[in-house]
């Protein structure tokens, strides 16, 4: 199963993916994807993510890529990447001081 | 009102330097997040899915005007325009950011508010019956006591690290509106041959993957030694509650397993040196706080009783909301309104800085500056003059707050679910808008009459599902989000925990599913009075078994 890294921003708290650069971004389909035999990089990446102590509740997910585009497996991830469904509300968005790179 | 004196004044403002300083150390980065959740943990800071919560303790639910305009003023300014009425009569913000939050708890203290215990393992925020103080069926008001009990159990530092949260609630009136034998510690006002007011005490009642009906444990504690009493419980399970399986910690399984009995045994040991001694509530001091909750001025205004009949037929919505939203006042002439966050298809229990305001201002205006939250998720304006009633309703029309629901079948509780909640398995939220959009016609709820569902999304039960007449399960099932229905729930003094008929039901099915069930309730009922659970009880599970999965 490949996999994508997530957590959550300390200032905003809101849910971020850790892209192919090596930053914190907003967007999912954005999201570097971990092959299987790529668990060596994503131990690294959960390393020096935690170093910066800026991003809180460090997960995994099992994601899929159908198409170009990355399907997280679980509900909750999907509610997570778009925001609550009901009331309908946007995400957390990031502010200008509260982006994060590795 | 209390209000508070120099000692909660110090330790909420030196709490709010306190956190703002460790706020400030964990954005430089002195404080790890692993120094920091504890402590804002303790300030009721959570990290939710999409963003950070902050639970406000609301103290047995109770609030003034100027400090539900401030909640108002907080969703504005720091988050949304809305905020979230809980069923621990607490309200949640969903969005606020970290840097905003000394902020926030500084605006809180100006109007005597704090978010202090709504987190951690400690004992929480009392709650009671929403009409306390105003009832006509209260044998002795509950505020004076829950404000004693706050007192006491904030910042007790003998009870600061319990093996799990605690939860107290109060009913100071025979039929029970705050679920007490539900909680860690549930008190219902008694009177005893001498005519003297005491407290029945409950203990081990809970929710959550394992629901328990708490046990009496004493029959009457006279008022005085109450607090005496309540030590001795706190201490018997802190020291014998168990801290190896989070699970297993609270005290409804410590009195499961040691048996009632056992803890009883343990209890009188401890109340026989404790009883007595400082925790004695002195007469003064009664009096001190009592003094707080005083009986507003009542002006007598010559109504005493209003042609509801006469009303439905001029304004049929104003009728529906007389018949509903109104309950029986202790002094002739008046009436308290609960004010329904249930709007149809709405998210339970939200309420946007619009409507605090207006709820604000109704309350200084109409009902001696007084509101309250239920553990229903609605609010209450408690003294309202039958004089003043159609104004208040009025206001509440143009605040869109109007809805004549409560108590039907539209009025549930809802936990925010999957869509906002980091435990939850499945969402709440659009189940409760599916179903209440199902039943929005008025007659059709007037024709089920009282009817009572609660939905939680995870086991952990905040939507109180076990006690519903009818409660939602959501569950997590292969990917896919399925409800489990269980009918027989009741939170009343005539407790009762609902059981599971048979298998889930995913999203789309369930209004179908509330449906049968309602259906077969209407078909077998004796008369339009029996109630859902009374036809429950008659009739067994059998046909409601049989409405939800047929005959096979």
């Amino acid at each position: 199963m490949t996999k994508i890294l997530t957590g959550n921003e300390l200032l905003s708290g809101a849910t971020v993916y850790l892209d192919a650069n090596g930053d914190w971004v907003e967007d999912i389909q954005a999201a570097r994807v971990f092959a299987k035999d790529e668990a060596k990089a994503l131990e690294v990446a959960m390393a020096a993510t935690k170093v910066t102590g800026r991003i809180l509740s460090l997960e995994t997910e099992d994601v899929e890529t159908i198409n170009g585009v990355i399907h997280a497996n679980r509900i909750r991830e999907r509610i997570r990447s778009e925001g609550p469904t009901a009331p309908r509300f946007d995400r957390q968005h990031l502010g200008e001081d509260e982006h994060v790179s590795i | 009102m209390y209000r508070y004196d120099e000692f909660d004044a110090a330790f909420v403002s030196e709490r709010v330097e306190q956190f703002s300083d460790q706020v400030r150390r964990r954005i430089s980065g002195e404080l790890t997040e692993d120094q920091f959740r504890p402590l804002r943990l303790m300030n009721g800071l959570y990290l939710q899915l999409h963003a950070y919560m902050l639970r406000v303790a609301v103290p047995y639910g109770t609030l003034s005007g100027a400090q539900m305009r401030m909640l108002g003023h907080i969703a504005r300014k720091y988050d949304r325009g809305y905020g979230h009425f809980t069923t621990r009569q607490n309200i949640q913000y969903n969005w606020p950011k970290l840097r905003d939050i000394p902020e926030i708890l500084a605006d809180l203290a100006s109007v005597e508010m704090h978010a202090i215990q709504t987190s951690g393992n400690c004992i929480r925020n009392v709650t009671t019956d929403q009409f306390a103080g105003a009832a006509a069926d209260e044998i002795i008001d509950p505020r004076p006591v829950a404000e004693i009990i706050r007192q006491w159990s904030s910042l007790h530092p003998e009870f600061t690290f319990l093996p799990r949260k605690f939860k107290i609630a109060i009913t100071g009136a025979p039929n029970d509106r705050a679920a007490v034998k539900f909680h860690d510690i549930g008190l219902m006002a008694q009177t005893n041959g001498s005519g003297d007011v005491g407290w029945a005490v409950y203990v081990g009642g809970g929710l959550g993957r394992t629901p328990m009906i708490g046990k009496m444990i004493n029959g009457f504690v006279p008022h005085e030694h109450l607090l005496a009493y309540l030590e001795s419980i706190l201490r018997v399970y802190n020291r014998y509650g168990r801290r190896d399986n989070k699970y297993k910690a609270r005290i409804k399984i410590l009195v499961h397993e040691e048996g009632l009995e056992t803890i009883k045994a343990q209890v009188e040991e401890e109340f026989s040196h404790v009883r007595g001694g400082v925790l004695t509530l002195p007469e003064a001091e009664l009096d001190r706080i009592n003094a707080y909750f005083a009986q507003p001025a009542y002006v007598d205004h010559g109504v005493v009783s209003l042609d509801v009949e006469r009303e439905k037929i001029l304004d049929p919505a104003y009728g529906r909301f007389l018949t509903n939203n109104t309950f029986p006042h202790a002094r002739s002439g008046y009436t308290s309104v609960t004010v329904s966050l249930k709007p149809i298809g709405g998210a339970p229990g939200d309420a946007t800085a619009e409507q605090m305001e207006a709820v604000a201002d109704l309350a200084e205006r109409y009902s001696f500056d007084e509101v309250r939250v239920t553990h229903e998720q609605n609010l209450v304006l408690p003294h309202v003059a039958l004089t003043d009633l159609k104004a208040v309703y009025d206001g509440l029309v143009e605040a869109g707050l109007a809805d004549a629901n409560s108590g039907e079948i539209t009025d549930m509780i809802t936990c925010p679910g999957l869509d906002f909640c980091a435990l939850a398995n499945a969402r709440s939220i659009p189940i409760a808008q599916d179903i209440s959009r199902r039943f929005a016609a008025p007659d059709r709820q007037k024709e089920i009459g009282k009817l009572k569902i609660k939905i939680s999304g995870c086991i952990n039960a905040c939507g109180h599902h076990h006690v519903g007449h009818i409660g939602i399960l959501g569950v997590e099932k292969k990917g896919t989000e399925l409800y489990q229905i269980t009918v027989g729930g009741d939170g009343t003094e005539e407790a009762s925990v609902g059981k599971i008929l048979g298998p889930g039901f995913v999203a789309e099915e369930v209004p179908s599913a509330i449906e049968r069930l309602v259906d077969a309730y209407i078909a077998q009922r004796t008369t339009d009075e029996e109630t859902f659970i009374s036809a429950y009880r008659r009739l067994g599970d059998a046909p409601f078994k049989e409405a939800l999965y047929g005959n096979g």
